[in-house]
């Protein structure tokens, strides 16, 4: 019987940081509109909240589905329960617990100063014994799988294993001075390329390929039908791994680093197009031809748009690292705008997209609604729609403006004439953000009731020819 | 025979049922439909940059030269006329796909439709500033929106799950080529076309 309750408990977590992690985003959103809702309590300032943000949605929402999704369909196509179940156990509560405690250190000021690694020396420690066990559960699970081929799904969920264990050890050390604060062994320019080495390939190995996995598992799944083309897939997955590591330098564009270095990385980035969009059609084209299930299924419609979003994000990233694009992009809400068409568009999506697939499943019940379902999905759509449009607005207006000389040669316009005249747009993106929200609380609530009525679900190892290493077919 | 951007406004409701029964012709629809939608922000975009100037979140008016709003001007309806015709060739060249009719003429219409609440949001231009037009563009898109995932089951007879994939590949499309052309632009600038910037 595989193990499906650690998967469970996963999901659930994710759900309640989703709503945390968002909740946390509206409210620093609407601390751009009106600044004084910190009450001048520095436990909800700014700076500390926002780390507070994106910690919780990409370590606790995000990690947390990746680990629930690799659970599940790691034993899927190995035929086997997973090795070491209580080490997944302790996976999925220690690191919970450390994204929890993570999260009211930097409430408490503790900080790296690292963006994405943030949390301090005590957590990245921890941190690393979580993810060696995570590996360990993984690795071992397909180690003594009675399916001869690794499934493309798992080469990806390897790849976030292996290279966000490599990212966190080597930008994370640093010499620690008390509990609460270390600083980082390298220095200058070099701490800068290795934190963008790491900011960068977290996003692509974390954001993209981890969440690439859950789309080659759970997209066939919910399509009923094969992969478009497999071969295709592994070749973008091999493409993938290959360009995206070298994409870092330019989040540094302009700064004191070598100028062969971000040359470098624009060339890689533009590169990286042609895996992400091979992905995409692959995507498309498997769903193309499913239209039986997309009429019953508001899952499928969620991966439908999230396959959207990631062509948008996809294109859009290749595009801002362009120096001459940069120059006027960087700095501004522009690049906000670009995270958070993959982190709603594509990130969040594909994941609410995967949840009403498994939480029926995982439950042996009917979803509770699929109408609130389908309000959800409009809520989504709508909300990184309008989300992306006053991004795009108020960062091509900032690029202009602070670019803009006077008769003299000064800068015309003052930081805080810029930012006094972004408050319509910020107040617009608030305004999404909240939209978004609604619709995972609306999704919360649908699982809620669908979990109420659950029912005893017992799923066997279906059996394995050995001489072909394929799969049976079971009833 | 009244004009297609007169009757989303008038009975929006039943025009794609309406226009499934009566097709008309390619090079009508171009005309009588495609050539005004293009035509109408370009104008308001060219009154609105000669009355008023453009407010980019700053405290003046950017005020042109008035071959340089003429130009600008040109150059917009040039780029929305074959920006929608491109819309309607893709939509015809994804319909096998999709199971969708084959008619140009019936895409030409769905685009025509689903541009006109743009077009009437594009009468924000006469006051150009930024916000100004994104607070008249937004309401303008979700109806844009509603009228695409209405019509492409309609009109172009697919079911509504094909319709469904059909009309969300063509709003990542138009994401995509919104991004590519701010990007253009954006490089543009730093090139030296367009506003000076001190670099």
């Amino acid at each position: 019987m595989y193990n499906d309750r650690v998967v469970t408990v996963l999901v659930v977590l994710s759900l309640i940081w989703a709503i945390a992690g968002m909740g946390a985003g509206v409210f620093i959103a609407a601390e751009l509109v009106w600044p004084t809702i910190d009450m001048g309590l520095e436990w909800l300032s700014y700076g500390r909240v926002r780390s507070l943000h994106t910690n919780g949605v990409i370590f606790g929402f995000g990690v947390s589905a990746l680990m629930a999704t690799a659970f599940y369909s790691v034993q899927r196509t190995s035929h086997v329960t997973l090795f070491a179940p209580r080490l997944a156990w302790f996976c999925c509560i220690a690191w919970n617990l450390a994204v929890l405690a993570g999260g009211i250190s930097l409430l408490a000021g503790w900080t790296s100063g690292k963006e994405y690694a943030e949390l301090e020396w005590p957590f990245d420690i921890g941190i690393t014994i979580v993810w060696l066990s995570f590996a360990v559960v993984f690795f071992g699970t397909i180690a003594r799988r009675k399916v001869k081929a690794i499934y493309v799904s798992n080469w990806f969920y390897g790849a976030l294993i292996i290279v966000i264990a490599m990212l966190h050890v080597v930008n994370s050390m640093a010499m620690p001075i008390s509990i609460d604060k270390s600083y980082s062994l390298f220095a200058g320019a070099q701490d800068a390329i290795v934190q963008w080495w790491y900011g960068h390939n977290a996003v692509g190995f974390l954001l993209t390929g981890g969440f690439l996995g859950m789309l080659y598992y759970f997209l066939p799944k919910q399509a009923d039908r094969p992969i478009w083309s497999y071969r295709l897939s592994i070749v973008a997955f091999w493409a993938f791994t290959y360009s995206y590591i070298w994409a870092g330098p330019h989040h540094l564009h302009y700064n004191a680093i070598p100028d062969w270095v971000q040359s470098l990385g624009v060339v890689m980035s533009i590169i990286l197009l042609a895996p992400s969009w091979a992905t995409m059609v692959n995507g498309v084209m498997t769903i193309a031809g499913a239209w039986e299930k997309l009429k019953t299924d508001p899952a499928l419609k969620f991966i439908v748009l999230a396959l959207a979003f990631y062509g948008l994000a996809t294109f859009e990233g290749p595009m801002l690292s362009i120096k001459s694009v940069n120059v006027v992009s960087h700095f501004t809400d522009w690049t906000v705008g670009h995270v958070h068409s993959g982190a709603l568009g594509w990130n969040a999506m594909i994941t609410f997209g995967t949840f009403y697939f498994l939480v029926p499943r995982l439950m042996g019940t009917e979803l509770y609604s699929v109408r609130l379902a389908n309000v959800h999905f409009w809520l989504a759509l709508a909300g990184t729609m309008l989300y992306i449009l006053s991004m795009w607005g108020a960062g091509v207006s900032q690029g202009l403006l602070w670019l803009t000389l006077d008769e003299l040669g000064e800068l015309s316009y003052g930081f805080r004439d810029i930012m006094a005249s972004m408050a319509p747009y910020y107040a617009l993106r608030l305004v999404a953000g909240a939209i978004f929200l609604a619709g995972a609380v609306l999704m919360f609530y649908n699982f809620i009731k669908t979990m109420e009525n659950k029912a005893t679900v017992v799923r066997r190892i279906p059996e394995v020819r050995t001489a072909s290493g394929v799969a049976e077919a079971t009833a | 025979m009244i004009s297609i951007p007169v009757e989303v406004l008038i009975r929006g409701n039943r025009i794609f049922s309406r226009l499934d029964d009566e097709p008309s012709s390619t090079g009508l629809v171009i005309v009588k439909d495609i050539l005004p939608l293009a035509l109408v922000p370009a104008l308001f975009l060219y009154f609105g940059s000669m009355q008023f100037g453009w407010e980019i979140g700053s405290r003046t008016a950017i005020l042109m030269a008035h071959e340089v709003v003429i130009a600008i001007s040109v150059a917009y309806f040039v780029a929305l006329f074959f920006g929608l015709l491109g819309l309607a060739v893709l939509l015809r060249w994804m319909a096998p796909t999709y199971d969708a009719n084959l008619e140009f003429s019936r895409h030409l219409v769905l685009i025509a439709a689903v541009a006109t609440p743009m077009v009437i949001g594009s009468i924000a231009h006469i006051y150009p500033h930024v916000f100004v037009n994104m607070l008249a563009i937004i309401p303008a898109l979700i109806w844009s929106m509603y009228l695409l995932y209405r019509g492409v089951p309609t009109l172009l007879e697919t079911t509504p799950q094909q319709g469904m994939l059909m009309a969300s590949s063509l709003i990542g499309i138009v994401l995509v080529a919104a991004v590519t052309l701010l990007g253009i632009t954006v490089a543009l600038w730093t090139h030296g076309f367009g506003p000076s910037l001190g670099l």
